[in-house]
């Protein structure tokens, strides 16, 4: 029992650790596709941080979205950077003091709150990863119906409008073919 | 056992204060999306340990973390449309040269 605490534990600290260390290269790397490689890396570290505090689906789930999102991405990056590949050195960052001191604040607060609040008994055991998936299932189809349909009508808007949004606005002579 | 649930609160702290560090100090509009990922990564991290060390027989907690991922695919969505658009009309992602939208 101690051994499998202990083990749980030390993935939990690792892939932490390797989250937060991808996180800070996103911002550090003058390359734009390897930054966004690294929020790909961070967010999969996430995913396997998740397997390791046993919440099976929701580590399956944040790796496979985090895949996709990231790749396309790193698409956006090359398509919409001047200079994507950072050969260059381009700065592009502002307001570099105030952003470390917000950044630095709110995780010194967030660790404090953290640390110092008392969060109640720690429960051991989690129930298994197929009753997991049958119980959050009967969640989202039960209780939290109405919240589960919500959100997945605003992705839909959310898709349309930014399709909407990004399409070449048709002018009037190519309209009627002129 | 609750040293795990605090190392991945702190975790998820560290994520916090590096996506608002990225989303403050970037002036491309891609790299600002970034930071805000890695914010609602932390919040995520801290639902995830919610759940499953104070309450793990409440799925509600995981509901929370699906609603976080909604938020997260939205932000990307609504975003690179902006993106886009800004990219047509003006021909650069750069929110310094936005100067037209300040108040």
């Amino acid at each position: 029992m101690w051994e499998q605490l202990s083990g749980q534990m030390f993935f939990i600290g690792f892939f932490g650790l390797a989250a937060v260390w991808f996180g800070i290269v996103v911002f550090r790397t003058y390359s734009m596709v390897r930054s966004a490689l690294a929020l790909l890396f961070s967010q999969t570290a996430l995913g396997a941080m998740f397997l390791s505090m046993q919440a099976e689906f929701l580590g399956v789930l944040q790796i496979m979205m985090m895949a996709t999102e990231m790749s396309i991405m790193a698409i956006f990056m090359v398509m919409f950077m001047m200079d994507p590949g950072g050969l260059g050195k381009m700065e592009m960052t502002h307001q570099k003091r105030l952003s470390l001191g917000a950044g630095f604040v709110s995780f010194i607060t967030a660790v404090v709150v953290a640390v110092f609040v008392d969060w109640g008994p720690v429960v051991s055991l989690a129930p298994d990863a197929g009753q997991q998936t049958v119980d959050l299932g009967l969640e989202l189809l039960g209780r939290s119906m109405l919240i589960f349909e919500t959100a997945g009508i605003t992705i839909l808007t959310a898709m349309i409008a930014a399709t909407a949004v990004a399409i070449k606005p048709i002018s009037r002579s190519n309209k009627h073919g002129s | 056992m609750g040293l795990e649930l605090i190392l991945a609160l702190i975790t998820g702290a560290a994520l916090f204060g590096v996506g608002i560090y990225g989303a403050l100090s970037q002036t491309n509009l891609v790299m600002i999306m970034m930071g805000v990922e890695l914010i609602l990564a932390g919040a995520m991290v801290n639902l995830v340990a919610f759940w499953r060390y104070l309450h793990p027989d409440n799925p509600a907690g995981q509901m929370f973390v699906l609603i976080i991922m909604t938020v997260m695919a939205i932000e990307m969505a609504v975003g690179f449309g902006v993106a886009i658009a800004r990219f047509r009309a003006k021909g650069s992602v750069e929110m310094e040269e936005a100067v037209e939208l300040k108040g």
